[in-house]
């Protein structure tokens, strides 16, 4: 696995666990750079002072806070390395929750982490990890990471832990303000029934490994046959639907149909019943049943 | 010729089975190239349905009248009824038309209808030639009950069943033709949203 990108500890009480952080998942979308149009050199991006009508080198640059508008309070590096700040390398554990309600509260993720523990740290590590596992229990902690202090969720995951940083509650936007449904829509018991059967009839196991990004697949092939100096294929356009695609599903189906009383069919065979034809000929429903 | 109902779907090697698609009855004729479609209660329902007309170069006789259903797909390629509704109201042209045979009233500018449904429909085979929007229908000789296992969860609620011995007949066709309901199997493999969304919520 890639380097580490943290180290630290985590701290709860008066344990210490050594651990190393690295990230869980990686974005794996396209990137592109911007490129000028007639020479195909890479654009630079100047940082431009429109008050002195120049370009200004970063180092004479310094962070600004607009506290109103138009109008800042400059921080300087020093001031930044003075902010009190109390998680300085270490996962501070402040609780444990329920994992379940822990889900609920906790659906605004940022990024997730996984946690590799030092040799010395190994067997206090497993501890925790175990008893959460066991009681059901998700830690709640602060943790610093790329200077900022982050609430994050420490997880059970496998056989190591997942730390996943969340966003602030006051980062989380009010959903009042949607149009949602009010409590008036009365639902009938039929409707909601016929609901509840088509989310049963829907439901099954949630596995990632069946869901792809078809977009930057499609993207990456074309990229990749420009490289190889071919000229790109156009991307496979959605097939119209066509009337034999129908009738290949009803062939399908029937084939199944069959397929399912031949196995039905399979044990009977068993006993004394010489041959299949008449195996067949004894399970035929009644030739011809009329209406009145 | 007219369906015959009857209480549920049979087994019986003289009649040949097929789907009872989501669809509107409609006879197809082409006469010199152009077609024309005739659904119940509208004279002509080509203009609405022009990705059609391709099925006169489909078909290897002119003078030629087919029965069958128009059918609209969606984009899973699943006959839509209300898709077809709204094409048939005029109301735009949404989804894909396709039209699947099923009987031969004329070949070549002569009627067929005297000789039995089981030279029929070998001539309807011979002169249809199956393309993207329009084909004969899949028959299942003697399978009802288990073509109507096959359709149950693919959303069809009929079969019909059509006597290979017997001539076309003006109006009620009695046992020459039947259609036979599907009693849903349940679950049902693919339901949609849209199921929900048409459901009266709310008044």
């Amino acid at each position: 696995m890639a380097r580490s990108l943290w180290r630290g500890a985590i701290q709860f009480g008066l344990v210490t666990i050594p651990v190393k952080l690295y990230l869980a998942t990686e974005s794996t979308s396209i990137g592109f750079n911007m490129l000028h149009a007639d020479c195909l050199n890479r654009i630079q991006m100047k940082i431009y002072c429109p008050h002195h009508d120049e370009v200004v080198p970063r180092s004479d640059t310094v962070r600004g806070y607009e506290w109103s508008k138009g109008r800042y309070v400059v921080m300087t590096d020093a001031e930044m390395d003075a902010v009190p700040l109390k998680t300085v390398r270490a996962i501070e554990i402040e609780m444990f929750v329920d994992a379940k309600r822990e889900a609920h509260e906790a659906q605004f993720v940022k990024q997730a982490y996984y946690l590799e523990p030092d040799p010395m740290g190994a067997k206090a590590f497993e501890l925790l990890r175990q008893v959460l596992a066991e009681q059901g229990k998700t830690a709640i902690c602060k943790i610093v990471l790329k200077d900022r202090e982050q609430l994050a969720a420490l997880n059970p995951y496998d056989n190591t832990m997942l730390l996943t940083t969340l966003h602030w509650p006051d980062e989380v936007r009010s959903h009042t303000e949607l149009n949602l449904p009010t409590a008036e829509i009365t639902v009938k018991p039929a409707e909601r029934a016929m609901a509840e059967q088509l989310i049963a009839s829907m439901t099954g196991e949630f596995s990632p490994a069946d869901y792809r990004d078809d977009y930057r697949a499609a993207l990456m092939s074309v990229i990749e046959a420009k490289v190889g100096g071919e000229e790109p294929v156009p991307a496979q356009r959605v097939e119209p639907t066509k009337i034999g695609d129908l009738m290949a599903a009803l062939e399908a189906s029937v084939a199944a149909a069959r397929e399912a009383r031949r196995s039905a069919a399979a044990p009977a065979a068993d006993a004394a019943v010489p041959t299949s034809e008449t195996a067949d000929a004894d399970q035929r429903p009644p030739r011809r049943r009329r209406s009145a | 010729m007219l369906p015959t109902e009857v209480a549920s779907p049979f087994d019986d090697p003289d009649y040949l089975f097929e789907a009872w698609w989501p669809g509107a009855r409609a006879i197809a004729s082409c006469e010199r190239g152009v077609l024309r479609l005739q659904v119940a209660g509208l004279a002509d329902a080509g203009a609405s349905f022009p990705e059609l007309a391709t099925l006169s170069a489909q078909l290897a006789e002119d003078g030629t009248m087919l029965d069958g259903t128009l059918l609209i797909l969606d984009p899973d390629g699943r006959p839509d009824a209300d898709l077809l509704r709204q094409r048939l109201a005029g109301a735009g042209r949404p989804g894909r038309p396709a039209y699947v045979a099923s009987d031969l009233l004329w070949a070549g500018g002569q009627s067929v209808r005297l000789n039995a449904f089981r030279v029929r429909r070998a001539w309807l085979e011979a002169i249809l030639e199956p393309g993207d929007r329009a084909t004969v229908g899949r028959g299942y000789r003697g399978d009802g009950t288990l073509l109507a296992e096959a359709l149950a969860p693919l959303g069809v609620d009929g079969i019909s069943a059509r006597h290979l011995g017997a001539r076309y007949r003006s109006g009620p066709a009695g046992d020459a033709w039947l259609r036979a309901p599907i009693v849903p199997a349940e679950p049902r493999p693919r339901p949609t949203l849209a199921l929900i969304l048409r459901l009266p919520l709310g008044e």
